[in-house]
């Protein structure tokens, strides 16, 4: 399927978005609606370090434990409604036929057992591992060594065939010049590696993943901008952390979201990847579910808006916890508890039409705590999103206008007297970013041209990998 | 949208980061620690202010008054121990230690070539991500800080099986041995390096680190030293090279990060 770009805006208004609505609800899995006037819970998690030993350890932990803990946590505090979602291991993308399609089937097989038995409403997210190296190849026949492009392929075969309700993949495309760009505080960098090179990678991978879902009637999901715009965040930290700037950090985010948003100009329809924080914009512009992740996710990170990321959500989610007791169960169990509990308040909500307020009360508390706080509040994701669909054009465009967007939104509501607060290194960081994206070239193709010299030797990027 | 216009919102957190900034500025604490000499002055400031362009003209005019090891230890590391001590503050961030490593780097390049014998270093340090694992950024940082720091770097890359990983160490006789690792899965290699290195004779120090990677895991096992931070990796190097073995930096591990041992 070709990619369509996105060119006005679903949402008439960012009021209009809130929690548990989508433009474009979705039905599938066990009796499971998302984005149909509820928000439901997703949990995930990681094996314990020995698991992977073998496939039979592997489906031990993942269907005996894992998947039977979460099930019977979940009837015990009476949800109606969860979503697993289980992120691959290398294993299972190495060799996917012995390591992943026992736990696949075995996860949807006792999932069957309790939703007869219960009537809960239940599906699973598969997120295939994407280990793609681009020092070996990022496309088929380029990887000798490890032939990890064509094994990401059949893992999503794999997965579609055996029993996943949706199909997700944090895909890595674009990250050996990101990563340069977080180290070298270097936003033209990112813009080239995310906003163009990861672009080109999505267009590559995202319409071979919707055809197999497709063929196997499976939720074609979406991605997320893990290796990218979380790698900034996670290293722009909290208020001891010094190593990337939190302004630095919010305009990757903005950037991200061209990219993330990709998967969904494929032909996927949501919902998109709890990881990625730039699902607002994403929401804003299509009108498809989004999974968010926040206060109920400190199991896996820290973040600045705990509370603001779950003002537009259709699941919420945990990110993931690796399995291990705990004293109220394992930790799966205890982990769904404290999402179940969260998604019931934001569900009353609902019912009794407070959701809006409920939604301002997330949103503000954290508002202003950071940069990338800010950029995603959802008035402010709405612009950026305004941005992105008025400069579709191209790649370039999009992910330059997305950027200056942002930046101008920060640097504008930290010239006034309250409200958001930047550090010297925040302020100078922007000052700087601002600078640097107003140097950039007009035109995709200037911009191109002058990337691929000025970035021929970041380690490991090869133009070939992005067909260049 | 809610009126938030009474929202105090110093009661709802408190920006610590703005409360604690240091209000000192690089060149006062560079005033304090730059060397006196003109020539050899000049070639520290371009490491602090990461002219890296111009740190090779620099690096030539200091040469025509003295011997490389010297523009090297008196000039190149002097100046890089001024951002060492920014980046401690707070005053420094990340790209900055990273585009003055970058200076640095092309200064000892330049000063290297009017060496009559190979420029020694501190010690050797091997360094791989976890087989599976493709997450390398915090491996090439602590890999810049190492190398900034004066010690030899093996960059075994990422995704690297357990027994390479094995030879390399027996081929090369580090002085330490680094592991990094995002997922809790990919983690499970450390444990097996240990286990073949030790069955190879092999006792050195393998620091391990990652997002999923903890203090108590890498301790359960031998040879394992665990490393919060890329920056810690200097520190932990140099009592490598001094002799500690394994369990005497693990039983010095809080006074060491804390600058105490």
């Amino acid at each position: 399927m070709a990619i369509k770009r996105f060119t006005k805006m679903e949402y008439k208004n960012p009021d209009e978005m809130v929690f548990g609505e989508a433009k474009y609800p979705l039905s599938y899995g066990l009796g499971q609606k998302i984005g149909a006037g509820h928000v439901v819970p997703e949990i995930n998690f990681a094996p314990r370090p020995d698991a992977g030993k073998n496939p039979e350890t592997l489906r031990r932990e993942y269907v005996d434990y894992i998947t039977k803990d979460i099930l019977e946590r979940a009837v015990n505090i009476g949800l109606p409604a969860v979503q697993l979602e289980n992120e691959h291991i290398w294993q299972m993308v190495n060799d996917p036929k012995r390591f992943e399609k026992p736990v696949v089937e075995g996860q949807k097989a006792l999932m069957e057992k309790y939703h007869n038995e219960y009537g809960i409403a239940l599906s699973i997210r598969h997120t295939i591992a994407d280990p793609r190296l681009c020092e070996k190849g990022l496309r088929p026949g380029m990887d000798k060594e490890h032939s990890y492009p064509e094994k990401v392929i059949e893992a999503a075969e794999v997965a579609c065939e055996n029993g996943a309700d949706v199909l997700s993949i944090e895909s890595m495309g674009g990250k050996e010049v990101a990563d340069y760009a977080i180290m070298n505080g270097d936003i033209r960098a990112w813009l080239f590696g995310i906003g163009y090179l990861g672009a080109l990678d999505m267009e590559w991978l995202w319409p071979q993943l919707v055809d197999i879902c497709k063929r196997n009637k499976v939720i074609a999901g979406g991605d997320t901008n893990c290796a990218g715009a979380n790698t900034s965040m996670f290293m722009a930290g909290g208020y001891l952390d010094k190593d990337v700037a939190r302004t630095f950090a919010a305009v990757t985010r903005a950037i991200a979201s061209t990219r993330t948003l990709i998967a969904w100009e494929a032909g996927a329809t949501g919902p998109d990847k709890d990881c990625g924080y730039e699902g607002p914009i994403l929401k804003a512009i299509a009108g498809r579910p989004t999974a968010q992740e926040g206060k109920n996710c400190t199991c896996a990170h820290n973040d600045l808006m705990g509370n603001l990321i779950a003002q537009v959500c259709d699941l919420w989610s945990n990110e993931s916890v690796e399995y291990h007791a705990e004293f109220g169960g394992s930790s799966v169990q205890c982990w769904l508890g404290s999402l179940g509990y969260e998604v019931a308040l934001m569900n009353t909500a609902k019912q009794l039409k407070q959701d809006k307020i409920l939604r301002d009360l997330y949103m503000n508390t954290d508002r202003y705590r950071s940069p990338e706080a800010f950029i995603l509040a959802y008035d402010n994701a709405y612009k950026i999103g305004e941005a992105i669909v008025a400069n579709s054009k191209s790649y370039y465009d999009r992910a330059k206008a997305a950027a200056l967007t942002a930046a101008t939104l920060i640097q504008e509501e930290a010239s006034k007297k309250n409200g958001l607060r930047l550090s010297k290194m925040e302020a100078d960081t922007l000052n700087g970013i601002i600078r640097d994206l107003n140097s950039l070239p007009d035109s995709e193709g200037k911009f191109v041209e002058w990337a691929l010299k000025e970035y021929k030797k970041v380690p490991m990027f090869n133009p070939k990998n992005y067909g260049l | 949208m809610l009126d938030t216009s009474n929202v105090n919102y110093d009661e709802i957190f408190v920006r610590y980061d703005i409360v604690s900034e240091s209000k000192e500025k690089p060149e006062t604490i560079a005033a304090k620690m730059l060397p006196k000499d003109p020539l050899l002055k000049k070639v520290a400031e371009d490491v602090l202010y990461m002219k890296w362009k111009d740190i090779e003209a620099s690096v030539k005019e200091a040469l025509a008054k003295y011997k490389p090891e010297e523009v090297i230890d008196k000039g190149l590391v002097k100046g890089m121990d001024v951002v060492g001590e920014l980046y401690g503050r707070g005053i420094y961030y990340l790209p900055h230690v990273m585009l003055a490593a970058k200076a640095m780097e092309l200064g000892v390049k330049e000063a290297e070539k009017k060496m009559t014998t190979a420029m020694v270093t501190k010690g050797t340090v091997v360094m791989h991500v976890a087989e599976g694992d493709p997450h390398d950024i915090g491996k090439n940082i602590a890999a810049v800080l190492l190398r900034s720091n004066g010690y030899s770097v093996v960059d075994m890359g990422r995704d690297v099986p357990v027994d390479d990983v094995v030879n390399k160490v027996v081929e090369t006789s580090p002085h330490m041995v680094t592991g990094t690792a995002l997922m809790t899965t990919t983690m499970a290699a450390f444990p097996k390096i240990a286990e073949r290195l030790l069955e190879k004779g092999v006792e050195l120090p393998f620091v391990c680190a990652g997002g999923a990677v903890n203090r108590a895991y890498v301790e359960s096992f031998p040879l394992g030293v665990f490393a919060e931070k890329a920056m810690q990796g200097p520190t932990l190097a140099a009592k490598a090279v001094e002799g500690w073995d394994y369990k005497k930096i693990r039983s010095k591990w809080d006074e060491l990060m804390s600058g105490k041992a």
